[in-house]
């Protein structure tokens, strides 16, 4: 009974993570994928061991979203849910982060990914500590300060408690984790272009749902 | 070479009429329904128009060896006939062109085929179809519409939204408004577009049960039925309905002279584009014949054409077939194609396989529709009002 009641009370929070993971994961997979793919290829033996290399590498960036989780769970959960504002301020928000979502799918940028040094690294450690670089490169690009990350801590401390955060980043991290699965599958990105392009369009129109989500909030 | 002469119709008046004949029978019995009875003059009068129509537009496709012109007419034709029924059959049953909550607890609201995108998955899970309309029975019933848009799908690929669609005709109408765009040059990039419309309306319509284009995006709902304004939310979505018609149906089109709705934002084009993968037909360009003029990629409406793929000899998977290349090219490079057979060969009657199914399909659609407006508009001008 307890564990149908948490699942229920908890379920806005697993879907919308899971929902921004999957409309914005595209963007995550076309931008930073190719750059960290030639490691997880060159480093890997076979089909089996690329898949553990991403599952370490997605490890790593589990981890950087629980770290980001729980800061936005205690920020959500002291100081946001106090505020008399705090819908106003929450549609503020959303509308901004969407407008550089928005402005993130229209312009012609250069993908800041900090993941994307590591996999031209190649030092002496890789051979002692051969999960050490997928995992940090995870966690980096995990802390990857991009709009659907920066809109992902926003519905965070939007959720108003820790556990609720904790919930919405695991969603996220699953919704975009699928993008991730194909990827030992090297041929998926011939067309890595048109792959990018579809990612960029997919965060504009997700930067237009959140931005109507904002308006709506800041109406109601 | 003799059967390129067996086939090839254009500029012979006997031979057109012959390869008419099959299509006059098909016109026959689509326009009649398989009865020989009308209730009225006026139905009869609506019966012959369409039945000429239909024929002389098929006939001119054979003799003029044209494509896009002929079949944009009876296209054009359907999309506004199409508004025109749906909206006085709303507002005679209903009272408005708005429903309620009550119409959608009914499950009386028809069914779409751009909804087709947004029900598969949640019915593969969850065993439910999340759309409020009628799976058997009543006004275009959910398994019947499936049914056909599956079916037309496998038929002809993304033909369908050159040939069936009774929306597309809206933006191909406004994109031949003008003789020269304004907008001269728009980002090919833009081809893409609809397949993100398709993965963002797909997972949010799974996650959360309900069509998420038709709630929030579809600008068809400013020509057919959209919710009772009852609250500033349901406000704000009618601004959007009409505000994405305005700009993506009628603005940009007139501005590029290209299909910018069907090209950029419908989710069942770019769900279309896939079938083009799987469907036997396609566009094909002869490298030896074609002189590089680009031509073809100026005139292409849906940005599927451009100078990479020319030199590819074929179009972009998001073809909807509707022949304006084909009838643009001065080398005859262009045509339509059997995959599997050689390209350059066999060209008439490649054209006239593909050209039989979708002006059948085009017959389908529009027969009914068309008799029905061209009634409504006598009872028009004979009464004033068309209820």
């Amino acid at each position: 009974m307890k564990t149908y009641y948490f699942f229920f009370s908890n379920f806005t929070f697993m879907t919308e993570g899971f929902l921004l993971g999957l409309s914005t994961g595209v963007v995550c997979v076309a931008y930073c994928g190719p750059v960290l793919l030639p490691y997880l290829m060159a480093e890997s033996r076979g089909l089996k061991r690329s898949y553990t290399m991403v599952a370490v590498f997605l490890a790593g960036r589990l981890t950087a979203y629980l770290v980001t989780a729980l800061l936005a769970g205690l920020i959500g959960q002291s100081i946001v849910q106090q505020s008399d504002t705090r819908i106003t301020l929450m549609g503020i928000v959303y509308m901004m982060l969407s407008a550089l979502l928005i402005i993130y799918g229209f312009n012609h940028f250069k993908e800041i990914c900090l993941g994307k040094n590591f996999a031209e690294t190649n030092y002496a450690g890789n051979k002692k500590f051969p999960y050490l670089m997928p995992y940090s490169g995870g966690f980096l690009t995990g802390i990857n300060i991009c709009p659907p990350f920066l809109l992902a801590i926003t519905g965070a401390i939007d959720s108003g408690s820790v556990t609720g955060s904790i919930l919405f980043f695991f969603f996220f991290f699953l919704g975009t984790s699928i993008f991730f699965i194909p990827m030992p599958f090297a041929g998926m990105f011939k067309r890595q272009h048109v792959l990018r392009i579809i990612g960029k369009f997919a965060a504009l129109i997700a930067g237009f749902l959140y931005f109507y989500k904002g308006l709506v909030l800041l109406i109601s | 070479m003799k059967q390129q002469k067996t086939f090839s119709t254009t500029g012979s008046i006997g031979k057109s009429f012959l390869w008419l004949l099959p299509m006059t029978l098909l016109i026959v019995l689509f326009t009649t329904g398989g009865k020989f009875s009308f209730d009225d003059k006026v139905s009869l009068v609506a019966f012959l128009i369409s039945f000429i129509f239909f024929n002389w537009l098929f006939f001119m496709i054979l003799y003029k060896g044209r494509t896009d012109r002929y079949r944009a007419a009876g296209f054009i034709i359907l999309a506004l006939f199409f508004a025109l029924t749906f909206i006085v059959n709303l507002i005679q049953s209903r009272g408005s062109m708005t429903f309620s909550n009550e119409t959608l607890l009914a499950c009386e609201i028809p069914f779409c085929h751009i909804v087709t995108t947004m029900v598969i998955l949640p019915l593969i899970f969850t065993g439910s179809i999340i759309f409020p309309g009628q799976i058997t029975g009543g006004f275009a019933p959910i398994a019947g519409m499936l049914v056909i848009v599956l079916g037309v799908m496998l038929a002809l690929g993304r033909g369908f939204c050159s040939w069936g669609c009774f929306y597309g005709g809206w933006d191909d109408a406004t994109s031949r408004i003008l003789k020269k765009p304004v907008i001269k040059k728009v980002n090919p990039a833009f081809r893409w577009a609809a397949f993100a419309v398709l993965i963002i309306v797909v997972i949010m319509s799974a996650i959360s049960l309900g069509p998420t284009y038709c709630d929030w995006l579809c600008p068809f709902k400013a020509v057919t039925e959209f919710e009772k304004v009852t609250s500033t939310i349901i406000l704000m979505k009618t601004i959007v309905f009409v505000s994405l018609f305005a700009s993506l149906v009628i603005i940009l089109p007139v501005l590029t002279k290209k299909r910018i709705q069907c090209t950029t934002f419908c989710p069942m084009g770019a769900l279309c584009s896939l079938s083009n993968k799987i469907n036997v037909f396609d566009v094909r360009i002869d490298r030896e014949k074609c002189s590089s003029c680009m031509k073809c990629t100026t005139v292409c409406p849906t940005l599927s054409l451009e100078k990479s793929d020319v030199e590819k000899g074929r179009p972009a998977m998001t073809c909807m077939k509707c022949g304006k290349c084909i009838d643009s090219c001065t080398k005859n490079a262009i045509n339509y194609h059997i995959k599997g057979t050689p390209v350059g060969k066999n060209l008439t009657a490649a054209r006239m396989l593909f050209i039989f199914p979708a002006f059948t399909l085009l017959v389908i659609f529009t027969a009914g529709t068309m008799q029905q407006g061209i009634i409504l508009l006598v009872k028009l001008f004979t009464t004033g009002s068309l209820f």
